[in-house]
């Protein structure tokens, strides 16, 4: 089976924004300029979520998502505050292939299965965020703002009994630190998942991609920052983007490794005998 | 010069944009063909497809569609089927229920429930095999051959009549026609639309040979 390598964009007002565990946001620039560029470099996927979405009850993501897939042609899902039918009609009506659901889920377990016999498994997505504490996984929703009072490998495999044709686990403790994948969860996840399990959450270096497909049967992987901040980057050095913000964190090398690409992050994984388009 | 017009048969699936987006990129106009049309304007007709057997069959007889892309298969217009677009045109599938399809080619459509094999529903890349004479040039055949192609299926073609089988790709234990083609009709089971930059070029191919 090809692993798949997932670019994430995290939306806000329009804007490319990234954050550290969830929090904490930095507006980047325009989305669409990324996700042309990603495309460009031979990304076999992309993902943009509304971040606030859901905490604002509102759905603005169509008309970028219209925008976007003029120029992106691998599969495009698309997240945030999705709670009904008439969201996910109006969201893939617009170029995406998918949607990924997430708070609507665990409000609504209903929805998500008429969805699924609406639209099929394949194009239903189920986003899930997780938290450490102690040795136990918690998920929470609203981009990991309300903790609910659930464990995450049960709801993995409540998920599965609706039919879903995809699970993203995102790891709120790694997301955006750069420490690497939680390999325990993910280990844990793969083992109790019939359906594709996606891994997000941590990478600074292509060893850490390496790791976890090798450690644990995860389908694809998704980052988010580490392209960002690579791309971000040469985008401004092409002025193609309005300086927002503070850019300080560009300079921090700890952060983050300025070298992280798209096509060599491939390469790096093929010579490992890591199967990848 | 004038660009090519390609029709797109609209069976109101999921995501119809994403084909006439492709289609745009790589120079055509594009029509959404919503009823039977007269098709002589049409350089290409596309018939793609995301959902199930018997709706998408049910809805073609309710829109008249069947009798445009009756015209099409039979006047030697060039005719591209997308996913479902290639199962609908085989002869029967038991998707829900047996249905009857367009049956221009022989053969049925299977689920892949019924074969050992690892994935049930298949999302995401897998290796399109191709003959060599489904190009024109060998420069064609080797940018595009044994490269990975953006897949969604739970059913597949079993393609009985193997001189129209033009590539194939591997489930588990099972090799499946990806790829078929007949005459002025080319098939694929997977999205040129959504395979990045070969499915953009494959796309290319065949409109260059209009």
């Amino acid at each position: 089976m090809i692993k798949r390598i997932i670019a994430r964009l995290d939306i806000k007002n329009n804007f490319l924004v990234k954050g550290m565990n969830l929090e904490g946001l930095r507006i980047l620039g325009y989305p669409e300029l990324f996700s042309k560029k990603y495309f460009d470099e031979g990304i076999d996927e992309i993902i943009f979520q509304d971040v606030v979405a859901s905490l604002y009850k509102r759905n603005q993501l169509s008309h970028l998502t219209s925008k976007i897939s003029e120029n992106v042609f691998v599969p495009i899902t698309v997240g945030g505050g999705i709670r009904n039918i008439k969201d996910i009609k109006e969201i893939l009506v617009s170029g995406a292939d998918r949607v990924s659901i997430n708070t609507g889920a665990i409000h609504n377990k209903n929805f998500v299965e008429e969805a699924v016999k609406i639209f099929g498994a394949s194009t239903i997505c189920i986003s899930i965020e997780t938290l450490k504490i102690n040795d136990s996984y918690k998920i929470y929703t609203d981009s990991g703002r309300t903790e609910i009072n659930k464990d995450t490998f049960d709801w993995i495999k409540e998920v599965q009994d609706l039919g879903v044709g995809e699970i993203i686990l995102t790891s709120i403790n790694n997301e955006g630190t750069g420490r690497g994948f939680d390999i325990n969860l993910y280990e844990k996840a793969s083992k109790i998942s019939s359906i594709p399990l996606l891994a997000h959450g941590g990478t600074k270096t292509p060893d850490n991609v390496y790791e976890v497909f090798s450690k644990a049967n995860v389908d694809g992987v998704i980052i988010a920052s580490a392209f960002h901040f690579n791309y971000y980057k040469e985008l401004l050095d092409k002025k193609e983007i309005p300086l927002t913000g503070s850019t300080n964190f560009l300079k921090d090398k700890n952060t983050h490794s300025l070298s992280f690409k798209i096509k060599k992050l491939k390469e790096y994984l093929r010579l490992k005998n890591i199967e990848i388009r | 010069m004038k660009k090519p017009l390609a029709g797109i048969i609209n069976i109101s699936t999921n995501n119809i944009l994403s084909i006439k987006r492709a289609l745009e990129f790589i120079g055509f106009n594009t029509v959404l063909i919503n009823e039977h049309v007269p098709i002589e304007k049409f350089d290409l007709i596309v018939l793609p497809g995301v959902g199930a057997f018997n709706e998408a069959m049910n809805t073609l007889n309710r829109k008249n569609l069947l009798k445009t892309i009756d015209q099409a298969l039979n006047k030697n217009k060039k005719f591209l089927g997308i996913c479902l677009g290639m199962q609908l045109l085989f002869q029967e599938s038991n998707e829900f229920i047996k249905t009857k399809g367009i049956g221009f080619f022989n053969g049925n459509v299977e689920n892949f429930k019924s074969f050992p094999i690892y994935k049930k529903t298949f999302i995401g890349w897998n290796k399109v095999n191709f003959s060599k004479k489904f190009f024109k040039n060998a420069e064609q055949y080797y940018l595009l051959q044994n490269k990975a192609y953006y897949f969604v299926h739970s059913f597949f073609v079993n393609c009985t009549n193997k001189n129209i089988e033009f590539g194939n790709s591997v489930n588990g234990r099972l090799t499946y026609a990806s790829v078929v083609k007949k005459d002025n009709v080319t098939a694929f089971q997977f999205h040129p639309e959504k395979s990045g930059k070969h499915g953009l070029n494959l796309l290319k191919t065949i409109a260059n040979n209009i």
